[in-house]
């Protein structure tokens, strides 16, 4: 069964829209700063979500959390872009999104009024409880299918795409709302500071010297469909979701496996899924976070599956870490740059890593290949890949429109 | 699909066993727990024991382990051994997943303690690293050695109906041959308190399944069930496990017994009244593990057991305004399908189907 992505929206320091992104991409603009949204003694590079327009319409619902502002920013563009209204009542419709910081009740001025005096206002506990990711929403849309919030930390947006894959293709739901988001926190700042893997300089995804990740904020958004779906209301798209897997490290809570051979397995899975052979992807849009040990085992796991000619990157040195959203951003930027037929530079990047055999584009390069893989590693070794493919053929929608991988 | 074996850990202990026995048994009344500021109030929760999960032998490969995560662990090896499924993964042949409403929130407090008493740059990375929702998966994978997909999701409405919709997928799809579908969830002095603000808590620590109220009464209560389930035949098959979608229509097909998820934690129950019929028999489990957002999971082990050793377990609380027809004994009895019914404020209705 084909999968048609339909619609596409973004959000995040380097843009309001898509469009935006790839401009930013095109300009190698970097938009980091210092944290503006809460107070912190911590002085790390953030990649916040700075537009006075964007804050204005993301703060108006001041009872709503801001990860689900950001959500639901992508989601008017990728609903746009799909063709669809914003009540989605009459069709089969699920709703998957990732996060990290929306999942939890960690709301400091609440618990700290706890702590000292046994009680405390229920506000921010009412903003929690309306506040699951994707029931929200799925409830604001009315999609009446079901709804999952998944929280495998940074590969939760990769997660969520493949977990609306799943339903699609069994007939679970018709369309699939699936990405990623995540608001920047206080909470996953000090963590990351104290696992002392957050760099006080740009980011520098693969570089020799890189010396860690920042942190980010976003929300990035598919529209997924069957193709009956799409063919249904006359949506042509040139995308596929074609293929995804997953696989455990089995090995520790925040270091990944030093062989890779769970990101390895993740990475086959998918393409065993999409029917196709890793000669057959024409770039990989890493996860490349810019810490040590990441990007080290990211980077040669790539050259063991693919080569040493594949042409790779990571998106991260624009947008920061987003954390449960990169994996719906990331595939976002991956489908668009199969539309746009070019990937950006990748940013931060000067100086091979000895110890990485392969090293990312340092120019915008023009790409003409149908299939891409965009990977996801994770906090307790999650690792995700999933295949987008492009078919050069799209005017003919309908039952004959995709030729068969490989044929 | 097939359950082909149980995991769990209640306030009534740990293993298919404690279940079966805590169903003979019946009611028990729940802990008392002290509130962080007040030495003179109480409130009443269904706690998981610490000698439930002093397990030193499997534990001692994750001494780091919080008791969130324990417990997950647990319950997920229980059901990989009830299943008698030898574990030799290296096909990647079991996938994992994970539904919870609220995570890891105690360690989440814990690392919020760390910031307000030390500041945001001499905080605990290993507390930090627990408070992540994934935290409780990786472990599973890591002590049981699955190297196949993992997922972690979190739901208010029906967290476990979600994962085991998300499972049938997986094994249909041939993503694995098994996928160990659970939740888990704890009690802890904030949530205690968000509940007593929230719910209606039950003073005598008596949930009234059967009540219908608009106002029902709660009692918090925590633990983890795990389900190892398949397409496969198995040699200790429980029974056949069917999650329906989301509905809001009442077109729910009989069965030989229906169990009511009532536990004080989803509003309103006064819809449970235009679902059942009078001529089937009513179970309703919850005041056995108490009010959690993850009860069906509960009573899904629960109907389960039922139907493998065909027998009928007592309701624990028999309040029945309604005149139902509630079970009132334990006793041995045909069973070749119940239907599980949750349902939501928005009456909403989920159902998990069982079937011999």
């Amino acid at each position: 069964m084909k999968i048609f992505i339909t619609g596409i929206g973004g959000i995040s320091a380097a843009g309001r829209n898509i469009t935006e992104h790839l401009e930013s991409f095109q300009l190698m603009k970097r938009n980091a700063g210092t944290v503006s949204l809460f107070d912190t003694s911590l002085s790390y590079p953030v990649f916040e979500v700075k537009s006075p327009l964007i804050n204005k319409q993301i703060n108006k619902q001041k009872n709503e959390m801001r990860t689900l502002s950001l959500a639901m920013f992508a989601l008017k563009e990728a609903l746009h872009d799909a063709g669809l209204q914003k009540n989605l009542s009459g069709i089969k419709t699920g709703v998957c999104f990732g996060t990290s910081v929306a999942s939890q009740l960690n709301d400091i001025d609440f618990y700290r009024t706890y702590r000292n005096t046994g009680a405390a206002d229920m506000a921010s506990v009412d903003r929690f409880l309306k506040g699951n990711l994707a029931e929200a929403v799925a409830k604001s849309i009315k999609a009446n299918g079901p709804s999952v919030t998944v929280v495998n930390a940074c590969s939760s947006g990769a997660d969520a795409i493949g977990v609306a894959l799943s339903w699609l293709r069994n007939g679970v739901c018709d369309i699939a709302i699936a990405g990623g988001a995540d608001e920047l926190n206080r909470i996953p700042l000090c963590g990351f500071g104290a696992l002392g893997i957050l760099s006080k300089s740009l980011c520098r995804p693969f570089d020799k010297d890189r010396s860690g990740l920042n942190l980010g904020e976003g929300a990035g958004v598919l529209i997924l469909e069957t193709e009956k779906s799409a063919s249904l209301r006359g949506k042509k798209s040139a995308l596929l979701l074609a293929g995804y897997g997953a696989a455990g490290d089995a090995y520790h809570l925040t270091a990944p496996r030093p062989d890779g051979s769970g990101l390895e397995s993740a990475l086959r899975k998918s393409f065993a899924d999409a029917n196709i052979t890793p000669q057959d992807v024409c770039f990989v849009n890493a996860h490349g976070t810019a810490t040590h040990d990441n990007d080290k085992v990211e980077g040669i796991v790539l050259e063991k599956v693919f080569g040493s000619e594949i042409k790779f990157l990571s998106t991260k040195g624009y947008t920061g870490h987003t954390l449960g959203a990169a994996g719906g951003l990331e595939a976002a930027f991956t489908a668009s740059a199969l539309r746009e037929c070019w990937i950006p530079a990748s940013a931060g990047f000067v100086q091979q890593d000895d110890d990485i055999p392969i090293k990312p584009i340092t120019e915008q390069t023009q790409i003409n290949g149908s299939f891409a893989v965009s990977t996801s590693l994770a906090f307790g070794g999650n690792n995700a890949s999933i295949v987008i493919a492009r078919v050069l053929d799209h005017l003919k929608i309908g039952h004959d429109l995709v030729k068969e991988w490989g044929s | 699909m097939n359950i082909a074996g149980i995991g769990i850990v209640s306030a009534r202990g740990r293993g298919i066993n404690s279940l079966d026995i805590a169903l003979r048994e019946g009611w028990i009344a729940p802990s008392q727990i002290k509130p962080r500021n007040d030495q003179n109030a109480f409130y009443p929760a269904y706690i998981v024991g610490k000698e439930t999960i002093n397990d030193i032998n499997l534990l001692k490969k994750i001494r780091r382990a919080d008791r969130f995560s324990k417990m997950a662990v647990l319950a997920a090896w229980d059901a990989v051994v009830d299943s008698g499924i030898q574990i030799n993964d290296k096909e990647s042949t079991i996938g994992i997943i994970l539904a919870t409403a609220f995570g890891p929130h105690v360690t989440t407090f814990r690392f919020l303690d760390d910031i307000i008493d030390y500041g945001d740059g001499s905080v605990s990375p290993t507390t930090f690293s627990h408070s992540v929702h994934n935290a409780a998966t990786s472990y599973i994978s890591k002590v049981l050695n699955c190297r196949g997909p993992t997922l972690t999701l979190t739901q208010f409405t029906s967290p476990i109906h979600q994962a085991l919709i998300l499972a049938q997928a997986w094994l249909e799809e041939e993503r694995c041959k098994y996928v160990l579908t659970g939740c888990v969830d704890e009690c802890g002095n904030v949530m205690d308190y968000i509940c007593n603000q929230k719910l209606r808590i039950a003073d005598d620590g008596k949930i009234r399944p059967f009540n219908f109220s608009a106002s029902p009464s709660a009692v918090p209560g925590e633990g983890s069930v795990f389900f190892m389930t398949t397409l496969e035949k198995c040699r200790n098959k429980y029974c056949v496990i069917i999650p329906a979608p989301m509905t809001n229509c009442d077109t729910i097909k009989k069965s030989d017994i229906y169990i009511i998820e009532a536990d004080g934690m989803a509003g309103d129950e006064t819809s449970y009244q235009d679902t059942l019929p009078v001529d089937v028999p009513i179970g309703g489990y919850a005041p056995i593990f108490g009010s959690i957002k993850i009860i069906s999971a509960f009573h899904c082990a629960a109907g389960a057991l039922m139907i493998k050793k065909q027998i009928k377990y007592v309701c624990p609380v028999q309040e029945n305004p309604y005149d139902l027809n509630i079970i009132t004994k334990t006793e041995l009895s045909k069973i070749e399908q119940i239907c599980c019914i949750r349902k939501n404020c928005a009456n909403e209705t989920n159902i998990i189907r069982l079937m011999r």
